[in-house]
């Protein structure tokens, strides 16, 4: 599944698109950016309420595709900008974490 | 007399911190710019400590030696000392707890440990941005026990602060709390507020200091007594000013 197909399978608001629309494989949902460099796998998404350009710095050093927001987070200009650097996807949620997991691990695994 | 103090400041040493910025370049522009007294306060570590003693001494500065600790929740904490020994103690001591996470120089930093003319001394091969396996409660009383000033960093920031990471400001051993901007109470709950530039350029070196009125010659390196705990002295008992603008700064 794609990003641009995620963010419309799960409703998603999306908030940096200049991004590459590439394939998701998993997901990972922490909000420990040390737990995230160490655990997170490449080519996944980043489910988190950490909205500032940390947690992009940290998808790219990871190669994660997205970051999904949950809790509609305000999200700050410089991340933005920053994603927009890295090419990396900021998607927004007004669910928890708990919910957007469900919903993109289900959406992982259908055929 | 009234002192411009700013406890908060990373060298090269810090990988998220501007290569330029030594700790010979922080003491000079912290004297340019006014400062009397300044601390190197480097993530998890203390190795930049004995340079910068060596260029505060040359730029007749007072300095403190502290560290940037990051608890295993990611919040960061300045614990300052008076010594560089006991700053580099306290750093030994973090080095087996720091999260082992993969370090690449090139996507993360350098970390370069240099003398006092900025001569390259070693460059450390461990990430030093990473969390430590010990949490915030344990962090704050290790450092205090061992004589630190316990500063809780930018509480008020939406990241790697207690207010982002825990919600609010636990009880602890704090002597001050270092904020952005003016704190709601209950994020200083009652404890002296600092402001500090957390530097990582040499364009941020003193953009947030904040006042402090001490004894006269506390400062002088012939002083009786421990800067430290004539700087902890007047923390507590509410002698601090801080400063949200460097507008302010020529302030009455």
């Amino acid at each position: 599944m794609r990003i641009s197909e995620l963010a419309s399978a799960l409703g998603l608001e999306t908030i940096q698109d200049g991004y590459e629309d590439r394939e998701i494989s998993t997901g990972y949902s922490s909000d420990l950016l040390s737990d995230v460099m160490a655990n997170a796998k490449a080519d996944g998404v980043l489910v988190t309420v950490q909205a500032h350009k940390n947690a992009v710095a940290v998808a790219s050093l990871v190669g994660l595709a997205a970051i999904i927001v949950c809790n509609s987070r305000p999200i700050p200009d410089d991340m933005i900008e920053a994603a927009r650097a890295e090419r990396v996807a900021v998607l927004l949620s007004p669910e928890s974490a708990f919910e957007v997991s469900g919903r993109l691990w289900t959406a992982l695994r259908r055929p | 007399m009234r002192a411009l103090a700013d406890l908060h400041n990373h060298s090269c040493l810090s990988p998220c911190a501007s290569l330029e910025e030594s700790p010979s370049l922080i003491a000079r522009l912290a004297r340019e710019r006014g400062l009397d007294l300044v601390a190197l306060t480097d993530h998890n570590s203390a190795l930049n400590c004995p340079a910068f003693a060596e260029a505060c001494r040359r730029e007749g500065i007072a300095p403190l030696f502290g560290i940037e600790a990051s608890s295993i929740e990611e919040v960061h904490v300045v614990c300052l000392f008076g010594s560089v020994d006991e700053a580099l103690d306290f750093g030994e001591s973090l080095r087996g707890r720091l999260l082992d996470l993969p370090y690449d120089p090139e996507k993360l930093g350098d970390q370069v440990v240099v003398d006092a003319d900025e001569g390259v001394l070693d460059l450390v091969g461990y990430y030093l941005g990473a969390a430590l396996s010990i949490g915030f409660d344990e962090l704050c009383a290790e450092a205090a026990d061992r004589g630190a000033i316990v500063v809780p960093a930018h509480v008020d920031r939406p990241m790697f602060s207690v207010s982002s990471q825990l919600g609010f400001l636990p009880p602890g051993p704090y002597d001050a709390v270092e904020a952005m901007r003016p704190l709601p109470p209950e994020l200083s709950r009652g404890f002296p507020v600092v402001s500090g530039s957390d530097s990582h350029y040499p364009e941020h070196v003193a953009r947030r200091p904040f006042a402090v009125e001490l004894p006269e010659g506390a400062l002088d390196p012939s002083a009786a007594g421990s800067l430290l705990e004539t700087l902890r002295e007047a923390l507590r008992s509410g002698r601090a000013r801080p400063f949200w603008d460097s507008a302010a700064r020529s302030g009455p």
